[in-house]
């Protein structure tokens, strides 16, 4: 190892011990990775997922490029924000142990290119949203870390896109304190339809109330984990998402509310717009932990099919080991309402505006109640 | 609580000294097999076939990525395979072996036979020992036997329905009772024949770790009506007891089969059973499933819509006690235009019993109108109880329209509070809560099903509160 001259003993000796932790974490992402079984049909519970289109490739890829990044832009994150290092071993560690509803191995490929990305240390309210871009023309793994302080309110916008054929493979660890608010949301979107993007979100909710909202357009494929886990009671967490999938698009979501505690709300809304030879499928479960009495939890897939070659899967699940327990969940899928067709053109409209102005509305829902 | 009016159900949980002239002992290899063809001096075709399928179920994995923890404790090689007194069913009661008599006396069946009945089939272990029809039935060309004697005697309408409906390799359980076969029912009912009353099969298990692996085929041909009801019982053992049945329907152009199941196995049971119906043109296939019993339950009854404009439904209730795991559900394949189907499914889970919901509803590419509807409900009675709901819904196409909604509630406090106040006790007014909220369905079973239900649900209940 080559130390600058004017190195005192100290610090030679941090950077060594820091650079051999990095080399320990490394080794060990990887032994995980070679260990863990590559996501398919019968080590996922989350069937109708497409792990045979994307899972190969994406080792490929992950395991032979570096990060590269096209851009990586900050705006409005004043002292909040703190750019992410490899040698960042607290938030190394806390990433090692996020957990994954999905396939190990694929948690594990993203830390082996564990090293950029930002940590948001939010302990005042944010007057604009923190907006953070991650852009890349090959392939990139940022992670980001949010944590928002007791009694603060955030707004965090995260944009990922994918130029080209870029791949993005994401992991955003989101940490709310009691009484804080934030309001998180995540685009993806690609430039023609070669991007890819995989997203792995985990929200921990302390006592605060957390709205995300996810929303991915152009892109060849898309596989999204988001796990929100609620550890207290009066907290409060919302998941949307929105999106419109067309051409040969497969987006794949798999979703868990975890009330680790009770007396808590979680509410979720998914819904898609499906033309051409689009496949949307949705993964959804709620637990509720045995003793996490009186739980409030929600979960509605809401899809509309434009076309005859589209396909959706739906699959929300739920598991209820606890008593005086409020849930539900709805799934629907089915055409354009005739209705409302027949109603905009007899207005005038033509038809092909008034099939993008129904599917608008109606992603419109999501949108409006993550404002709210 | 003396005043209470609800008694024990004990009427199944007695059993007779086995007394058997045909035991072909534990496990299940090519050897098994043929003592069972032997006994049942089947033709050549069948024991290769049932050999193949124990090839194809040594083979098959377990589906142990998606199914309950539970079945891991099935073990294959402590079941007896077969055990019957003889393959010849009687037509009258006087002729059934007195031990056999006497178990169904206790259970009502000849009773119930004189009621109501257009027809029984009673199966003892492994083999039917009465089979009887209304004599206008068979001038009419109805036919009502056991498997065995329906492919001796009919096997050119048997075979060629034989394992359509659920292939050998559908899955391992499947695989299974291909292979191990014996008793259930075969039922033809000719053109535009409508059967006005129920026809009965009650499925007994005597034995200490016995496995029944019944197979029943109904063919309503065009236009034809049946209704078919089916019970099960058995005594509590310490060892496991296997009921792995495959029950085919057919309805072909117009017919309409409705199939009632009341399942009461004891809680050392696995009750694996698979059933599925193919309904052709504006036919109609309806399950009704009541699921009380057995300790773990893995059934998902389907229908596959073949034909335009058929119809499908499930009406599934599960009562899920401590011990107990029901994982029922229900599948939908809407795999031609303009057919439609409906699930319901209520489930009440009382101490820490689980009951699951597992349902498929598929609409195929290109198949335009089909509409589904889902509702599955479940009822948990203790801080302990469990319910999981776990539906898969595929739709291709912009022409269909199918919705799911479930939801999971308690017996309101008020309600209870109320109804004790009028001076019930509150086992009764929790009785009379849950009998509230499967009652629309309770409604779907035939009268004599309904009052008997009521019944078993009443006593159930009383265990759980305390």
């Amino acid at each position: 190892m080559d130390f600058p001259q004017n190195m005192s003993m100290e610090d030679a000796f941090a950077l060594a011990e820091a650079e051999a932790k990095l080399n320990a974490a490394l080794q060990e992402s990887k032994e995980r990775f070679d260990k863990a079984e590559m996501p398919n049909r019968l080590n996922e519970d989350w069937r109708f997922g497409r792990p045979h289109v994307y899972a190969k490739e994406w080792a490929a890829l992950f395991t032979h490029n570096e990060n590269s990044f096209e851009q990586i832009r900050l705006e409005n994150g004043g002292e909040a924000a703190a750019r992410l290092t490899a040698e960042d071993d607290d938030l190394r560690q806390t990433e090692m142990l996020m957990p994954t509803i999905g396939s190990d191995a694929l948690l594990a490929l993203h830390l082996k290119s564990f090293g950029d990305g930002y940590a948001l240390y939010i302990e005042e309210d944010t007057k604009e949203p923190i907006r953070l871009g991650y852009v890349t023309r090959s392939v990139c793994a940022p992670a980001t870390f949010i944590m928002v302080a007791p009694g603060v309110k955030a707004e965090v916008d995260i944009n990922y896109g994918c130029l080209e054929s870029g791949a993005i493979f994401a992991t955003c660890n989101v940490q709310v304190a009691e009484g804080a608010e934030l309001r998180l949301r995540t685009h993806g979107h690609g430039e023609s339809t070669g991007g890819r993007c995989m997203l792995i979100t985990n929200i921990q909710n302390m006592g605060g109330k957390v709205a995300h909202l996810t929303s991915y357009e152009g892109l060849r494929w898309v596989r999204e984990e988001t796990v929100a886990e609620i550890y207290a009671a009066g907290s409060e967490t919302k998941l949307f998402s929105a999106n419109k999938l067309g051409g040969d698009a497969v987006l794949d979501q798999h979703t868990k509310q975890i009330h680790h505690v009770g007396g808590a709300t979680s509410d979720l809304l998914y819904k898609n717009v499906l033309d051409d030879n689009a496949t949307a499928t949705f993964a959804g479960n709620i637990y509720v932990a045995p003793g996490a009495h009186n739980t409030d939890a929600y979960q509605s897939n809401r899809n509309l099919m434009l076309s005859e070659d589209a396909t959706v899967n739906s699959l929300p699940g739920l598991e209820i080991l606890a008593d005086k327990v409020r849930c539900s969940h709805g799934s629907a899928s089915g055409p354009m309402d005739e209705e409302q067709l027949f109603y905009l053109l007899s207005r005038g409209i033509p038809k092909y505006e008034a099939h993008q102005l129904i599917a608008e509305g109606f992603l419109h829902e999501a949108e409006e109640k993550f404002r709210s | 609580m003396d005043e209470t009016p609800f008694q024990m159900d004990t009427r199944g949980a007695f059993s007779m000294p086995e007394n058997h002239k045909f035991d072909a002992g534990y496990g299940l290899t090519e050897e098994t097999i043929d003592y069972i063809c032997d006994a049942k001096g089947e033709p050549d075709w069948l024991r290769q076939f049932r050999k193949d399928a124990l090839r194809k179920f040594n083979e098959m994995p377990m589906p142990y990525h998606w199914a309950p923890e539970g079945i891991r404790n099935v073990d294959f090689e402590n079941f007896r395979y077969y055990l019957s007194h003889g393959a010849t069913p009687s037509r009258n009661w006087d002729e059934v072996p007195e031990d056999m008599k006497r178990t169904f006396e206790r259970l009502g069946v000849p009773e119930q036979e004189r009621a109501f009945l257009a027809g029984v089939d009673a199966q003892y272990d492994s083999e039917t020992a009465y089979t009887n029809m209304r004599e206008e039935l068979q001038k009419q060309g109805v036919i009502f036997v056991n498997s065995t004697e329906g492919l001796k005697e009919y096997e050119h309408i048997f075979r060629p329905w034989f394992g359509k409906v659920i292939p050998v390799g559908d899955n391992k359980f499947s695989a299974l009772n291909h292979a191990a076969f014996s008793g259930g029912s075969f039922i033809y009912v000719p053109k535009g024949v409508k059967l006005t009353q129920p026809l009965q099969a009650y499925f007994r298990i005597n034995s200490e770790s016995m496995g029944q692996f019944e197979r029943t085929l109904i063919i309503a041909d065009e236009g034809a009506e049946l209704m078919y009801m089916e019970g099960c019982t058995a005594p509590q053992y310490d060892s496991a007891t296997l009921h792995s049945g495959v029950v085919e329907l057919v309805a072909l152009k117009g017919a309409k089969i409705q199939y009632v199941t009341v399942q009461n196995w004891s809680t050392n049971v696995y009750n694996l059973v698979i059933q599925r119906g193919l309904a052709m043109e504006d036919a109609e296939i309806r399950w009704i499933d009541c699921n009380l019993g057995s300790g773990l339950t893995m059934k998902y009854p389907a229908v596959v819509l073949q034909g335009r404009r058929a119809r499908g439904e499930v009406v599934s209730i599960s009562l899920a006690h401590s011990g107990q795991l029901q994982d029922t559900g229900a599948r939908m394949i809407h795999a031609a235009p303009e057919t439609t189907s409906n699930i319901v499914a209520k489930s009440i889970s009382i101490g820490e019993g689980r009951a699951s919901y597992r349902g498929e509803v598929k609409v195929l590419k290109g198949m335009k109108g089909c509409k589904n509807n889902t509702e599955c409900d479940a009822l948990l009675i203790n801080p302990a109880s469990r319910t999981d709901t776990y539906p898969a819904i595929t739709v291709n196409g912009n022409a269909s329209a199918v919705q799911h909604e479930a939801s999971v509630s308690q017996v309101d406090e008020e309600m209870l509070f109320y109804l004790q106040q009028r001076g019930l006790t509150r086992a009764q007014a929790m009785s009379l809560a849950v009998n509230g909220f499967i009652n629309d369905l309770v409604k779907e079973f035939p009268m004599e099903y309904s009052v008997e239900l009521r019944r078993l649900i009443d006593l159930e209940m009383e265990d759980s509160i305390g």
